[in-house]
């Protein structure tokens, strides 16, 4: 096959692109599991490898551009090359994510909500992604349909723990905490919006799968369906 | 030997030599590596005629129908049909070989000239079959101009490489005679030829060497000379056979700007190996492949970005053959 070169680039960046989101899914992982067992160590350990994750984005950006300039690509090479230009983007974010579950684990004191299952939410946005990107390397157009349905789930689940929160909140915890002093309120409050803004990155997550989802059917079908 | 756009009697050996080291498809088909067998492995992809059926809005300014072409035994034109919309920038791509020059020149009858070449189909110029017996050729050929890959001026000044054409065709009268009769037309031959250089984006580079030799410019400005004579008879459509193809990256992009500016006030059809520049260019692209067959034919992002068939992915994306 000729313009073997280029043919060469065109895998070398699959590879790469795939690779960042073993990376990334790892940060994330490592995320969870500091947020789930405190453990300082490996929450610092996250948020400290967040440059590598925003290095290996600038490198493939570079990349992609490289070969949009230097091999004009059209049709199906095109595709490929613009989808995995929005989906490395969307790879660096989770990436963001999982350096807030980081910081949230080194603040979090103790689990004020243990009713919201943060983990398992965790879990199928975690599903999630690592379902897009191996849509993405299989080409495989059914798999981005049946990812962006489960993000309602995701959403749903997310809102739910949301409301959960804020109805315990209203309806016993402060009845509960009366007499408790000014700082009690203020660390309680604290975690009370570390939570949500929790629940809310998972969310987030979920969306970034359906992006990578959307792109992914961009890039087999030419389909943009799930994009707008 | 005159060199003369439009004139069937009157075209030179200059612009033979220009075809023939182009894809002419004479003979060309024989040799030539064209394959049905896709990279996706389709040992033999069907052409379907959904991915020829362009549909556009707006009048068609030429519809050529069952356009076929044999040079001897060789059928380099198969069953084209093809409708080009009025007023914009139709581009011809595909192989060497495949029959991209031959089509371009069943528009203005250019194939009549070479003798071992069969046509059989219709095409027709605003409803009107240029296929007739008693299309006025001349004519025909003053409504659909020509502009070849190599710049072909005629040995004389830049004026007279516009007025000729204009002259010839007795728009324009000038020298002794006309000046006894008192109808001499220098001033409008001025006018013309300025308006035709201007058109060209020619006029500032020349406007004080108009009686200078034409073959003392450039290769670009040579070109947008050529263009100029072709625009001074005031066609209706311009062939155009690889027009940049010899010239340097500015004269090219300046023959590119002119071409999206001519597409304002006539019907461009230009043939390119240059796939960029077809992208660049043209409104739609109809991809030619495997020894004559047009294969797609669509709008130009469409064709770029999302192409039916797997033969013309594999030719645009470079993994051809």
């Amino acid at each position: 096959m000729p313009r073997e070169d280029y043919q060469q680039q065109l895998a070398d960046l699959e590879d790469d692109v795939l690779y960042m989101s073993e990376v990334v899914l790892e940060r994330f992982r490592m995320g969870l599991d500091a947020l789930e067992r405190k453990d300082a160590d490996l929450a610092r350990e996250v948020i400290e490898g967040d440059h590598e994750i925003n290095e290996l984005y600038l490198d493939l950006e570079q990349d992609c551009i490289d070969l949009f300039a230097l091999q004009q690509p059209v049709a199906g090479d095109l595709r490929f090359i613009a989808a995995s230009f929005k989906i490395i983007t969307d790879l660096e974010r989770i990436g963001d994510l999982a350096t807030n579950l980081g910081e949230y684990a080194l603040e979090a004191e103790r689990d004020v909500f243990p009713d919201v299952d943060i983990q398992s939410i965790g879990d199928e946005t975690l599903d999630m992604v690592e379902d897009a990107m191996a849509a993405y390397a299989a080409q495989e157009p059914e798999d981005c349909f049946e990812i962006a349905e489960r993000d309602d789930d995701i959403d749903a689940h997310c809102e739910a723990a949301s409301e959960t929160v804020v109805r315990d909140l209203i309806e016993t915890e402060l009845d509960e905490r009366e007499g408790i002093d000014e700082d009690d309120i203020e660390t309680f409050m604290t975690e009370v919006s570390r939570l949500l803004l929790t629940i809310r990155d998972l969310e987030r997550v979920g969306d970034h799968a359906v992006n990578i989802a959307a792109r992914t059917l961009y890039m087999v079908e030419n389909d943009d369906a799930l994009i707008y | 030997m005159n060199n003369q756009i439009g004139d069937t009697d009157t075209e030179t050996d200059t612009n033979v030599s220009t075809d023939s080291g182009t894809d002419s498809g004479l003979g060309a088909t024989a040799g030539v590596e064209t394959s049905t067998t896709t990279t996706a492995g389709e040992s033999e992809e069907q052409v379907r005629d959904e991915w020829t059926d362009y549909r556009f809005d707006g009048p068609s300014k030429l519809t050529v129908e069952n356009l076929d072409v044999w040079y001897g035994d060789d059928h380099a034109l198969k069953d084209v049909s093809m409708e080009i919309p009025e007023k914009s920038v139709t581009a011809l791509i595909g192989p060497s070989g495949c029959g991209k020059s031959t089509y371009l020149r069943c528009l203005n009858r250019m194939n009549d000239r070479i003798k071992a070449a069969r046509i059989d189909g219709s095409v027709e110029l605003d409803g009107m079959e240029i296929y007739d017996p008693n299309t006025n050729l001349v004519e025909l050929r003053k409504r659909i101009g020509m502009v070849f890959q190599s710049p072909n001026p005629f040995p004389k000044s830049i004026r007279d490489n516009i007025s000729y054409g204009p002259r010839k065709h007795g728009e324009i009268n000038k020298g002794l005679l006309a000046r006894l009769f008192g109808n001499d037309d220098s001033e409008k031959e001025a006018e013309l030829v300025e308006r035709s250089l201007r058109q060209a984006a020619l006029w500032d580079e020349v406007q004080d060497r108009l009686d200078d030799n034409a073959l003392g410019l450039s290769g670009g400005q040579q070109q947008r000379l050529c263009i100029a004579r072709c625009l001074a008879v005031d066609p209706e459509v311009i062939l155009m056979d690889e027009p940049a193809s010899a010239l340097d990256p500015i004269a090219t992009s300046k023959i590119e700007d002119l071409v999206t500016e001519l597409a304002k006030d006539y019907t461009v059809v230009i043939v390119t190996h240059n796939m960029q520049q077809a992208a660049r260019i043209s409104d739609q692209t109809a991809v030619f492949l495997t020894g004559g067959e047009l294969v797609e034919y669509d709008d130009t992002d469409k064709i770029f970005e999302n192409p039916e068939s797997q033969r013309v992915e594999d030719y645009i994306t470079g993994k051809f053959g």
